[in-house]
């Protein structure tokens, strides 16, 4: 037993002595590289949320004009039109601020009336799957024609849309799609569109012919065509965060010379870590672009929130998704409509997974504005103990503040595209 | 400052040892005991373990010491003692039963407890995340004779079995002996929600019995659901090139365009051979991912289509949207040949 006590006491006394060595020489120093030291898992996970790694924007198959650049133009100002509405005083940007990285700062956003979510953050949304908070469509274009017809949104039809852009964007648009009907005519009723929640503008639809509508329908998609277009390029700039994960790839020493204060590393190791935050929001966007019941209070107008439930019908029969007959894609191409997860009860509740991107410069949170500051969110994930998907259970408060500090990291201006044409 | 690292270098060194020497000591012991008596087998352990685990670090120390002054002989004694006492008042429990309930001592506070049809056997059903899911579960199972004592080396079938539809399911559970009279019931796959049965059947020298567990309500674990977590097992296997569990095939996978990277749509390359090596085409194939830590599935529906030729078969819609431990279940059948295979990936 003597032997055994000594040979355990040797090698712990070398251990210690070269401990005490390294403390004598390097005080501090070490200690504090020490958090900024990553193993090459942590470094893969890390590069995995760098904006460097964001790949080129996704092509749009369904939307032959995204990447055109007169397309966008055209959409910015479309974007930005207040005559698409029914008292001529909304636009996208009412909700997408671009003051407010395209977002706005209420719990519910309003534009004819109150809606029943929050307008959702537009920075990087072409990176998604599906659009929308609960993902009733499939393309960017689709999901920009969806608020001109609701009521509580743009409040007006597609017909309206179509004469708006022949009495004001004529020439833009005919360069673009090709010459425009004569809409001015009182040939088109002012007010048709195929919906269930307004008898007149219904009956309106359906008594034009199918040649007229055919002729409307292509006007209202390409507008939403060149909306996407302007929306695709709202991507984030590098933020704090990124420069860090630029500093450790390229293997910086220096600690004072570190983008992130000691807080934010630790709340970024947390974040990666033990909170399990990657779950969900992974990659350059800090999104999966999937759809999760988190448990949140219900918010609004109406019954309970569906969310993706009830949208999982409504984009396999949109007659605009990504198989209609305005689409630019061939089926094949077609992916995430062909491979839909179609097993709704899964998704009862369940919203997108937003980006974190500038998440700190925009308050409130969450799918109906739940939360006025992102502590309170930190705090409801943490309460969420028995949800498998969050799983953030066991942070204590000083966790909650390095998290909080880390998300600041994350902040950026928004580049968009700027007018090209006068 | 400096004394007080020595100290606790010293310290932990020092457990460490004597840790050591506490696990080798007991493995002797548990070893003996297991000779002694089977009945007392993993279970015993399993228990102690706890009980040292739980132990704070001075009893420990303290224990050691004791347990250093103690020959070895001694302590074979003790245990040898301990494991027939207990196994003596198990069979006076045991006797004092009557017929028709099940009444020996249970070994897990939360199983579920089922006799068999003959009276020969009393079943213990553990089910790991509290009820079954759809999708791929794994349950245990305890084997007692119905007059007490544990079964080992029984041969068990269990069958999921949807009493509504008539049908069960094409994976087989894979099942496992653990020693001991415990049973690990692997790959028990429910295609849907609703109604389900366990039929197990256990047969040990020309004897056979069965007993039905029902499940009236099985669940999607979907997104709204609280579940318990599976934390991955420490040695799980990731390789891409596997035997189905009743080896009737051979199957390989390939994410078709390399490394499979998360939140994309992507495809698979399946190869499957037969026992003797040869390709099999025209199986039906079908594809089921889950998410062992969260219990739900893949966020997509994927689509298998054969190539007729070469055992080439391609999945298309493959996606994952969660970093972590996934695991993918592929079944296979052709010609009345039932098999299915799981493959573990870490997604990054």
């Amino acid at each position: 037993m003597r032997k055994l006590i000594l040979g355990v006491i040797g090698p712990s006394m070398v251990v210690s002595f070269l401990l005490a060595i390294v403390c004598i020489i390097d005080p501090g120093e070490t200690l504090a590289m020490d958090q900024h030291s990553w193993n090459n898992q942590e470094k893969a996970i890390l590069r995995s949320l760098w904006l460097g790694s964001l790949d080129p924007l996704p092509v749009d198959p369904s939307n032959k004009y995204s990447d055109n650049p007169k397309a966008a133009a055209l959409g910015r100002k479309f974007f930005f039109e207040d005559h698409f509405s029914g008292n001529m005083k909304v636009s996208c940007a009412t909700c997408h601020r671009e003051d407010y990285f395209f977002t706005d700062n209420l719990p519910l956003s309003h534009g004819m009336d109150t809606t029943p979510r929050r307008s959702m953050p537009l920075i990087g949304v072409a990176y998604n799957s599906w659009f929308f908070w609960d993902g009733r469509t499939d393309s960017l274009w689709a999901q920009a024609l969806g608020p001109i017809e609701n009521k509580l949104e743009h409040g007006i039809s597609r017909t309206m849309s179509a004469y708006i852009i022949s009495k004001y964007y004529s020439k833009e648009y005919e360069e673009l799609f090709g010459s425009l009907p004569d809409f001015m005519e009182d040939a088109f009723p002012h007010h048709a569109r195929p919906a269930l929640d307004d008898p007149d503008a219904l009956k309106a639809w359906v008594l034009m012919t199918p040649e007229q509508r055919g002729e409307v329908n292509k006007v209202y998609v390409n507008m939403g065509k060149s909306i996407a277009a302007f929306v695709r390029t709202i991507i984030p700039q590098p933020a704090p965060f990124d420069r860090y994960v630029e500093q450790i790839l390229a293997g910086e020493t220096i600690t004072s010379r570190m983008a992130l204060t000691d807080d934010e590393v630790a709340g970024l190791r947390l974040f990666i870590g033990k909170a399990k935050c990657t779950n969900c929001h992974n990659g350059p966007m800090f999104t999966n672009s999937d759809f999760h019941n988190l448990g949140l209070p219900q918010r609004g107008k109406g019954g309970p929130d569906m969310g993706r439930a009830a949208a999982i019908t409504e984009v396999l029969r949109s007659e605009f998704n990504c198989l209609s007959k305005y689409s630019d894609a061939h089926p094949n191409d077609c992916l995430e409509l062909r491979f839909i997860d179609t097993s709704d009860k899964k998704y009862v509740g369940a919203f997108k997974t937003p980006t974190l991107r500038s998440v700190t410069e925009r308050p409130p949170y969450m799918h109906a504005g739940q939360f006025a500051t992102l502590r309170e969110v930190l705090e409801f994930y943490r309460s969420q103990a028995d949800n498998p998907e969050l799983g953030h259970k066991g942070l204590t408060d000083k966790e909650l503040d390095q998290l909080e500090a880390f998300l600041h990291t994350l902040s950026s201006p928004v580049s968009s595209l700027q007018a090209e044409v006068k | 400052m400096l004394e007080g690292i020595f100290d606790k270098i010293k310290r932990e060194e020092v457990m460490k040892k004597i840790l050591l020497i506490v696990g080798v000591l007991f493995f002797l012991l548990a070893g003996c005991a297991a000779k002694e008596e089977e009945t007392t087998g993993w279970y015993e352990n399993f228990k102690k373990q706890q009980q040292m685990q739980e132990m704070e670090a001075g009893q420990m120390q303290e224990m050691a010491a004791e347990q250093g002054h103690m020959e070895a002989g001694q302590m074979q004694e003790m245990a040898a003692e301990h494991s027939h006492g207990e196994a003596g008042q198990m069979q006076e429990m045991a006797a004092e039963h009557g017929h028709g309930e099940v009444k020996v001592t249970k070994h897990f506070d939360e199983s579920l407890t089922k006799l068999t049809d003959n009276n020969l056997y009393s079943l213990e059903l553990v089910v790991p995340d509290k009820y079954l899911k759809m999708g791929v579960n794994t349950v245990e199972i305890i084997v007692h004779h119905a007059t007490g004592g544990d079964v080992p080396q029984a041969e068990l079938t269990v069958t999921p079995w949807m009493p509504s539809m008539g049908h069960g399911v094409m994976q087989k559970p894979v099942i496992t002996e653990r020693g001991g009279g415990l049973y690990s019931v692997d790959n028990v796959v429910l295609s849907m929600t609703g109604h389900w049965q366990l039929q197990v059947k256990v047969a040990k020298d020309d004897k056979e019995d069965a007993a039905v567990f029902d499940f009236p309500e099985v669940k999607a674990m979907g997104h709204q659901h609280a579940m318990m977590h599976a934390p991955p097992p420490e040695d799980l296997d990731f390789s891409t090139m596997k035997m189905t569990a009743n080896e009737a095939f051979h199957v390989t996978y390939q994410s078709i365009g390399g490394q499979i990277r998360i939140n994309r749509i992507h495809s698979w390359e399946l190869t499957i051979k037969d026992a003797a090596g040869e390709p099999v085409n025209d199986a039906t194939v079908t594809v089921v991912g889950d998410m062992p830590e969260h219990g739900h599935g893949l966020p997509t529906e994927p689509e298998v289509s054969t190539m007729g030729v070469g055992g080439f078969y391609r999945i298309d819609g493959m996606k994952f949207t969660m970093p972590g431990w996934w695991v993918v279940t592929i079944s296979i059948m052709i010609n009345g040949v039932h098999d299915s295979v799981s493959f573990n990936l870490n997604i990054l």
